[in-house]
């Protein structure tokens, strides 16, 4: 379950062909566009995962991070008018200040309380979006970003580009020793402190760097949609992604990126259904819950490949 | 200032209406209820079909919608949440997810625009120079009385006497010869009816739209966290806090800052006192 | 001898109730010292106190001549004290080599650099070599205490202390349990801090004994002189016997 065979490996390099060379196959900007917004979503899942996957203190309030990210591109864009591939590192240092300021107080409490108090915190951003609407451009939000890359396609590629890296780094991390302490805080803090570790310092760290990629997300959304409104920062975002994750297998993170981009491209299929559409998901989650805790993707991939480990 | 008196406690009383519900469910079945919300807008919204549009008095409509949720709570209390008890976050999840699909449901059923909901006493008064519409009045004397009531019946009944027990520790109460999961069942109606009544009398002077639980939800959380989760006073108390701070807040800065109270309060609470007032089970 | 240990005066209460009495007492470099006492004795919460898992109402501690009161449980590990619990709590979907590993992680284990190397040789030490990939859910008691063991070893603590480690273990392997720990003694150079109340074996491993009751010392010295004090008897019997034994 640890281990990361060859079989993965050109597992992984056949899903990122098909997706990369889809858009070229059939030549179509709608669907460059889908598959776009399904590698956005891909980095928002697996980072989402890389820390409540393995701590198993589950957030839900990570919209804050990928807020946070969006909306620096925005004012960096609209408001100062800086090159917009500034917007891609500075919305990781927000992102990750933003998980300092909040992470510190919240992460001793226990489960529900942290997941709570995060996604209050994110509900708190969203309100003061839209009360310092002359900042913030309210409700409407900010909008008229430049674009980062001006091609459709390329831009995707790019996107798919930091999708890649950000699952190799990721699942790096959580095969490593760090990892390991991680899955141990999962499983007893009181015996991690018993073992030396200062449970603290990894919890924190594993934030910043959840934090780090879905701000990162959050800003390669912003100069994507070329805009950024206040629903990002909403609960819907963070338990979409949340759904991702349990639909992929929660802790694999391979599985969370591959659940984002087909759970993604279902919702664009089902857009004929219109308002359905939030309904749909929520009754996945709950038939997850009940059915299939270890969620679809990465348990199926297991058993398919079983026999050529 | 005396107009801030009458309007805080109307505030209050609504939102201890459903901050008490939400406490007793979780102080005695341990469950954090995020659908709380949807109970109250399901009310709200069973009240306008009852009234606008299959044409029933009011006051049978009350008690017919109030019924009716609470029939909803235990429904999903009993096939979604009972077999998910032992993970408190599984719990918020599918709790969450419901109120998401209620949100929705409502949304697809009766669209975005307000609906109206005629007002059981039609008057405003004045007090001491103040008007306030009769609803809001009734409102607030409802509440206050639904609460004595609920109190009454904890203290001094044995079916209260029970639901205390399951309170204090479900598998000795169940060796005791009490039906725990029937208990839970009861508590999650009155939790429930109790939501549905807010959102019932909230009906006529507020906006009936399919997210009006969220924030409500969001509120009556943020007093059951700063009471102490499990603790009935301390939500009353906390309610009190909390609706005055909120009226203070929209008439001395402005009423879009009044969400921000109540989530403000939360994120405090839970870094310096996380079991709040009087709450017996710290949240670390 | 150096002093390793020096615990002054330290109590506990909780409330009303005073779980720890002015325990006082010093633990010299490389002594094997047990502390003997009935149930509710204060004994586990004195191990707490020690380790930075509860802080003391008053009372100093010194370990390697600096105070320790403050720290979190983690700090008093890396300074070079270790426990295990009474109640094992491994970590769960791990595998053994895994379960140790975790501690060689600490920064007081840093120096080892093949930390996976070192958490298959601690299994071997402690007699669980060979096992490493087994999962951790299906090892029996007895064994789990030898994992306890071995994961407070990788911290190359200078004092370790153990809570109860014979509690729910038949005597086959109450007497392997001993003999691994009367041999880490010995090689390890490991100075020993050891609750139990199983008298026999207790009495066969250790050099000295501290006595408690309700809290409160109420003896030191080698355990032939214990047993035969008549507080500690009363403790354990009841008083009328113990007036039997110094008649």
């Amino acid at each position: 379950m640890r281990s990361i065979s060859p079989i993965d490996i050109a597992g992984g390099i056949v899903l990122v062909a098909i997706l990369a060379l889809a858009p070229m196959l059939v030549a179509s900007n709608y669907l460059t566009g889908v598959l776009t917004v399904c590698a956005i979503y891909g980095i928002w899942a697996s980072s989402w995962d890389f820390m409540s996957g393995l701590t198993g203190r589950e957030n839900f309030g990570h919209s804050l991070f990928i807020g946070a990210g969006a909306y620096t591109a925005g004012f960096l864009s609209n408001i100062w008018s800086t090159s917009p591939w500034i917007s891609l590192p500075l919305g990781v240092v927000i992102a990750i200040a933003f998980s300092l300021l909040v992470g510190f107080p919240t992460l001793r409490l226990r489960g529900p309380y942290f997941a709570l108090a995060m996604l209050s915190a994110s509900a708190i951003l969203q309100r003061l979006c839209l009360i310092f609407w002359e900042y913030t451009g309210g409700e409407e939000g900010l909008y008229g970003l430049d674009p980062l890359i001006k091609s459709p396609l390329h831009y995707y590629w790019f996107v798919l580009g930091i999708l890649v890296v950000t699952v190799i780094v990721l699942t790096l991390l959580a095969q490593s020793h760090w990892g390991l302490l991680l899955r141990a805080i999962r499983g007893d803090e009181a015996t991690c402190q018993a073992a030396g570790i200062n449970v603290t310092f990894y919890k924190i760290a594993s934030l910043m760097i959840s934090a780090g990629f879905a701000g990162l997300g959050g800003a390669l959304y912003a100069h994507y949609q070329l805009q950024v409104s206040p629903p990002l920062f909403s609960v819907v975002v963070s338990i979409t992604v949340i759904i991702m994750v349990y639909v992929g297998g929660i802790g694999s993170i391979y599985g969370a990126a591959v659940a984002a981009i087909l759970l993604t491209l279902l919702t664009e299929m089902l857009r004929g259904f219109g308002e359905y559409r939030l309904w749909i998901y929520t009754l996945t989650l709950m038939l997850i819950l009940f059915f299939l805790p270890n969620g679809l993707i990465a348990p199926l991939w297991r058993r398919m490949t079983e026999r050529l480990r | 200032m005396l107009q801030i008196l009458i309007y805080g406690a109307v505030s209050s009383a609504i939102y201890a209406m459903l901050a008490v519900g939400f406490t007793l469910i979780f102080g005695v079945a341990r469950i954090l209820n995020l659908a709380h919300g949807s109970f109250y807008a399901l009310g709200a919204y069973a009240a306008y079909v009852l009234t606008s549009l299959l044409g029933v008095p009011l006051f049978l409509a009350a008690p017919i919608a109030v019924l009716l949720v609470a029939g909803f709570g235990v429904v999903m209390e009993r096939f979604l949440v009972r077999s998910l008890r032992a993970s408190q976050l599984a719990v918020l999840m599918i709790t969450l997810a419901v109120s998401l699909a209620v949100e929705q449901a409502l949304f697809i059923t009766f669209g975005s625009e307000y609906r109206n909901v005629p007002s059981f006493v039609a008057d405003k008064l004045s007090i001491g120079g103040v008007d306030i519409s009769g609803q809001r009045l009734l409102a607030l004397v409802a509440g206050v009385l639904v609460l004595l009531l609920l109190w009454l019946f904890i203290q001094r009944t044995r079916l209260g006497a029970a639901i205390l027990a399951v309170s204090q520790d479900p598998e000795a109460a169940q060796y005791m010869g009490i039906p725990t999961n029937r208990i839970f069942s009861i508590v999650m109606a009155i939790s429930a009816g109790t939501a549905a009544l807010a959102g019932v009398l909230v009906s006529p002077f507020l906006t009936v739209q399919p997210t009006m639980g969220l924030l409500p939800m969001v509120k009556a959380f943020a007093i059951v966290i700063v009471g102490g989760l499990g603790s009935i006073p301390g939500s009353i108390i906390a309610s009190l806090i909390l609706g005055y701070s909120e009226t203070m807040v929209a008439y001395l800065i402005s009423s879009s800052w009044t969400e921000l109270v109540s989530l403000v309060a939360v994120v405090i609470t839970l870094m310096i006192r996380p079991s709040g007032i009087l709450g017996r089970r710290a949240a670390f | 001898m150096t002093v390793l240990l020096e615990v002054d005066g330290v109590t506990k209460r909780f409330g009303g109730l005073t779980a720890v009495k002015n325990a006082t007492f010093t633990l010299q470099k490389g002594e094997f010292t047990g502390i003997l006492g009935p149930n509710g004795a204060g004994k586990t919460t004195l191990f707490n106190i020690l380790t930075g898992f509860m802080q003391p109402t008053s009372g100093t501690i010194r370990f390697n001549g600096e105070p320790v009161r403050e720290l979190a449980p983690y700090k008093v590990v890396n300074r070079g004290m270790a426990r295990t619990f009474q109640l094992t709590r491994p970590f769960l979907g791990m595998n053994l080599l895994e379960n140790v590993l975790v501690a060689c992680m600490s920064p007081r284990a840093s120096e080892d650099k093949d930390k996976e190397a070192r958490a298959s040789y601690l299994l071997g030490q402690v007699g669980l070599g060979g096992r490493d990939k087994e999962p951790v859910e299906t090892l029996p008691y007895g064994d789990l205490r030898r994992l306890e063991i071995a994961r407070a070893l990788a911290t190359r603590p200078d004092l370790l202390l153990l809570d109860e480690p014979f509690a729910g273990l038949g005597s086959g392997e109450i007497e392997q349990l001993a003999q691994l720990i009367r041999r880490l003694h010995r090689e390890e150079n490991l100075t020993i801090l050891l609750i139990e109340h199983k008298l026999r074996e207790f009495m066969a491993l250790v050099s000295r004994v501290i006595a408690m009751n309700f809290g409160e010392i109420i003896a030191v010295g080698p355990p032939e002189e214990i047993v035969k004090n008549p507080k500690v008897i009363e403790a354990y019997i009841g008083k009328t016997e113990a007036e039997h034994a110094s008649a």
